[in-house]
């Protein structure tokens, strides 16, 4: 939650509620009369009419009124929710997102044709009201009702006092109702001064009788105040059922107060003798009063009591009715409440400087660890190893705070998918898996434009129209999906769609013409695949507005690298393709594998490292060929990274290679050293450093030096290419000549 | 006096965030939960005065919450505003019979709020 | 809520005078009243007060008025001031006969 600023809350909280919406919509598409779903949509759509009112957000409240009358017609069965309806809901949540975005400043203004695409479907939401009942009149709030009397002027008989007179008998429930009067009477002074008010407690009973939660309290009030009748009885709203209220205007006729005397029944006289002490009446006027007095007061008096207890009796008897047909309705609804779900929003930045600490918190420790080994002192050690590993269960704590699951940006896709199969008049399912898959929210932020635009291209390229379909003898309803899971440190995606598959031939062709391949060179189908992500290659036929014109996956294939990420492809023809994206579970640290290679160390993520071999004893059965290593029968290829990095070997240390796997794909990279696993911090590079296609990061070691990440995928690629290409690397990281060779 | 304390139970964040912020302007401390559960919850260990409740609301809506604060020893005097809608007279008569007196009408802007707590506590 | 007697003859309430505590109170006050000729009650420490308690004490006044005994307040604090200006009772206290009540005390004040 932003605590300075609610718009803020507001925006996000609309933001989540819209996607609530939607997706509540797409799931009613399938099942029109699923009551939790008209409830979910109904549910958005009113919060955010009762937020965006007491922000002001007047066109927010307006639009989002209409829209909610229709919801509730719909829940309560009066309007169908067809598929024009929703439809249309779905065009209105996206109207909501503009109004609220516009209200709060974030958005550009609405323009003209946003303006009049939104009273268009008002409009037809309107005609939707009319036709599904009665319309209902003019809603005025509920208990804001009121006999609408003018305030009358100085009668000709009428009373000298200016004040308003305000006579109150309380019910004997308020006080447990929650109601004071001492609120209420304390409230009148917004609108004007007490004169004169007399506390009358004549009902209090005997002290055996009296209950000491009842109100027995009665107020005779003169208000000097120049509000109308309407805003003093407001005040009174909440106790309109508790209380006797009679409220005399200014200078109204004698009449009324004669009334207000007999109808209190009270005792005259001392109602009088208060009324002329608070200035209401004069004595004169009281004994104009007095003397057109029935005879039989006394009587009377009695009778009204009684009366008075015999219809609170009644009403409190009726309220009792209610109370029981009330409970037994929520009864009913609380068995389907949903399940609890406890959580506290933390603004993300407070989480990423929390992540930064215990980043440096990681390198601290490991720092302090390295001491601790110098001094041999084994109860040190022992302690520190004992700290090293509290350290390492915060920073996976600390990381899983920032981790969501994936299902919020999958289910972005379910009107995607609709709204683009529709605009191609396909049929497309769509079908989601491993929704629950957790990954860091900064790599979510960022993988759904890549994503979009795989989903994009499936839907435009890869599945085909029905009528193809068809004649190729599959179903008319092509198929897609979006799934998810964990492999090894890493999530997988997959973008699976039932279509037509890559064109082989097609690719290959396109290849040769932009002069990727040679015409008569021997290429494998995993190659002839990758082709597709280079830059301004698209066999697209015709150009849609879909898919773009071939700008697209080499940006894909770039912005998933920029996560340390990989992208492949799997296809079949005729049976679909599979794009498998492959991504960090955490952007922020990194469990390394340290390499030494001529006085410089560099880190390789340790979950991609296979395992170690000592290339000595390779070459000595004679396993390294060419630039290839056999490995148990499988030929890998191999890079030096002394080579790639321009470090000369020491000469006498024996090489190591590590086998690296980066998705499928296996390579050796040749080391002078191993030096143990590290836990990394990964500090973005400098700008200068960023082009290089070996290195995707810095870090700093325990003992203060600088290492470099590798890059792992590029070079697996480079490795698999034949060797290194042009990228040299000064010594921009050297390191201190024995450093760190005692971590582990 | 020492402030009267006012628990507004609303599952949406802005609108507690906003009337907490009049409220507070007004001399009144505030503590916000976001649903009846909550709100039970949080009602336990300390003094309120007065409770503004939405009524639909998930886990707990806010008819069921005022039943069950009503039980509640050190809160069955307590006065409840309910925040309904213009069509909701069927919830505000709900409302009332499990003991939610008074009302304030939603969309509503806080000094409307304010007007309504104020006739409440003093 | 807390009554404590202290000195001999005064009543020191300590808390909330309110209608959660108002049973309680009624009882203690009572009882309190049926003990003492002469009592002051002492409201410097009622932290909140509310109708409910305000009915008490007026309910207490009119049984000491009634049987003839003293009954005095003294210290009030700064919630029960503010109650009993809004009231405007303050007299009631000092002379139960200002009262519109029928059984028109004599009370000394």
């Amino acid at each position: 939650m932003n605590a300075d600023n609610p718009q803020i809350t507001f925006l996000e909280e609309c933001r989540e509620l819209l996607v609530e919406m939607e997706e509540a919509l797409l799931s009613l598409e399938n099942n029109p009369s699923d009551a939790d779903m008209i409830n979910a949509v109904f549910r958005a759509i009113h919060t955010i009419k009762g937020s965006g009112g007491v922000f002001g957000f007047d066109d927010v409240v307006d639009f989002t009124h209409v829209v909610e009358n229709v919801l509730d017609k719909v829940r309560s069965g009066d309007i169908a929710a067809t598929s024009d309806l929703i439809s249309d809901l779905l065009l209105s949540r996206d109207h909501v997102t503009l109004l609220v975005e516009e209200a709060v400043g974030v958005g550009k203004e609405l323009n003209d044709k946003e303006r009049q695409q939104g009273s268009e479907i008002l409009d037809r939401m309107r005609v939707l009201l009319n036709q599904g009942s009665a319309p209902k009149t003019a809603s005025a709030p509920t208990g804001a009702e009121q006999p609408a009397t003018p305030i009358p002027e100085k009668a000709a008989d009428g009373v000298v006092s200016g004040n308003w007179h305000i006579s109150l008998r309380f019910g004997l429930d308020v006080l447990r109702n929650g109601m004071d009067p001492m609120a209420f009477v304390s409230y009148l002074k917004n609108y004007g001064d007490i004169v004169f008010i007399k506390t009358l407690i004549h009902a209090i009973p005997p002290a055996k009788e009296m209950d000491p939660e009842s109100c027995y309290l009665g107020f005779e009030i003169d208000l000097k105040s120049d509000t109308g009748r309407e805003t003093i009885e407001n005040v009174f709203e909440f106790v309109r059922e508790d209380c006797a209220i009679r409220i005399l205007a200014p200078h109204c006729s004698l009449d009324e107060y004669k009334k207000l005397i007999e109808g209190l029944g009270e005792g005259e006289v001392t109602l009088g003798e208060m009324l002329i002490k608070g200035g209401a009446l004069t004595r004169d006027e009281l004994g104009q009063i007095l003397h057109t007095q029935p005879e039989d007061d006394d009587v009377e008096e009695f009778d009204d009591e009684h009366q008075l207890e015999g219809a609170l009796a009644e009403e409190s008897s009726a309220d009792s009715n209610t109370a029981n047909v009330a409970s037994s309705k929520t009864e009913a609804t609380r068995g389907r409440k949903a399940a609890e779900h406890k959580t506290i929003r933390v603004d993300a930045e407070k989480l990423d400087i929390l992540i930064n600490l215990v980043g440096e918190m990681v390198i601290a420790g490991a720092g302090t660890r390295l001491l601790a080994h110098r001094t041999g002192e084994t109860a040190l050690v022992e302690s520190m190893s004992m700290m090293s590993r509290l350290v390492e269960e915060i920073r996976d704590s600390t990381l899983r705070l920032r981790m969501v699951q994936i299902s919020g940006t999958f289910n972005r896709f379910n009107r995607v998918v609709r709204d683009i199969s529709r605009g191609l008049g396909k049929e497309v399912k769509l079908e989601i898996s491993g929704g629950e898959t957790e990954l860091d929210k900064t790599v979510v932020e960022k993988i759904g434009d890549p994503l979009m635009h795989l989903v994009r291209n499936a839907l435009d390229h890869g599945i085909e129209t029905a009528d193809e379909r068809i004649a190729q003898g599959k179903p008319a309803s092509g198929c897609l999906k979006l799934n998810a899971y964990h492999d090894s440190g890493s999530i997988v995606i997959e973008i699976s769609d039932d279509g037509r598959g890559l064109d082989r031939d097609k690719i290959l062709a396109k290849a040769v013409e932009r002069g990727i391949v040679e015409p008569d060179q021997a290429v494998t189908d995993q190659e002839i695949c990758r082709y597709i992500f280079e830059a301004g290659f698209s066999t697209a036929a015709e150009v849609t507005n879909v898919s773009g014109r071939g700008v697209g996956m080499d940006v894909v294939k770039e912005n998933i690298e920029a996560l340390r990420g990989t992208v492949d492809v799997r296809t079949q023809p005729g049976q679909g393709t599979t794009m498998i994206i492959r991504l960090p579970l955490t952007l922020a640290i990194i469990d390394g594998f340290l390499v030494g290679v001529g006085g410089t160390s560099y880190i390789i993520p340790l979950d991609m490292v296979v395992e170690c071999l000592e290339l000595k004893e390779l070459e000595d059965q004679d396993l390294v060929q060419g630039s290839y290593i056999n490995l148990r029968g499988e030929a890998l290829p191999y890079l030096r990274l002394g080579e790639v990095f321009g470090e000369r070997g020491d000469g006498h240390t024996r090489e190591n290679v590590v086998i690296v796997r980066v998705g499928e794909v296996k390579a050796g990279l040749v080391v002078d050293e191993l030096l143990g696993e590290f836990q990394t911090v990964i500090k973005p590079l400098g700008k200068i450093f960023q082009h290089l296609r070996s290195i995707s990061g810095s870090t700093i070691l325990g003992s203060g030096e600088v290492a470099v990440i590798l890059d792992v995928p590029g070079l697996v690629e480079q490795a698999a290419a034949g060797g290194f290409k042009q990228t040299r690397v000064g010594h921009s990281t050297k390191r201190g000549p024995e450093s760190s060779t005692t971590i582990h | 006096m020492a402030n009267k304390t006012i628990m507004i139970v609303d599952d949406s964040a802005s609108l507690r965030q906003v009337v907490g912020i009049a409220l507070k302007g007004a001399g009144y401390d505030v503590v916000e939960a976001c649903d009846g559960k909550d709100a039970l919850n949080k009602l336990d260990g300390q003094k309120v005065h007065l409770i503004i409740s939405d009524v639909n609301m998930p886990n707990m809506d806010g008819i069921t919450f005022v039943k069950e604060m009503k039980q509640l020893p050190k809160y069955k005097f307590t006065p409840v505003i309910m925040l309904t809608t213009e069509s909701g007279d069927s919830k505000l008569q709900e409302g009332k019979a499990a003991g939610a007196k008074a009302w304030v009408v939603k969309p509503f802007k806080p000094d409307q709020m304010l007007q309504a707590v104020s006739k409440l506590v003093m | 809520m807390e009554i404590k007697e202290s000195p001999p003859g005064t009543l020191q309430l300590i808390g909330e005078a309110t209608i959660y505590t108002a049973a309680e109170l009624k009882l203690g006050l009572l009882t309190q009243l049926s003990r003492h000729d002469q009592l002051v009650v002492d409201l410097s420490e009622v932290s909140e007060i509310d109708s409910a308690g305000m009915q008490l004490l007026i309910l207490l006044k009119r049984e000491a008025n009634e049987k003839g005994k003293v009954l005095k307040l003294s210290g009030h604090s700064s919630a029960t001031k503010e109650l009993f200006e809004l009231y405007d009772i303050t007299a009631l206290f000092g002379n139960f006969s200002d009262s519109s009540h029928p059984a028109d005390g004599s009370a000394t004040s």
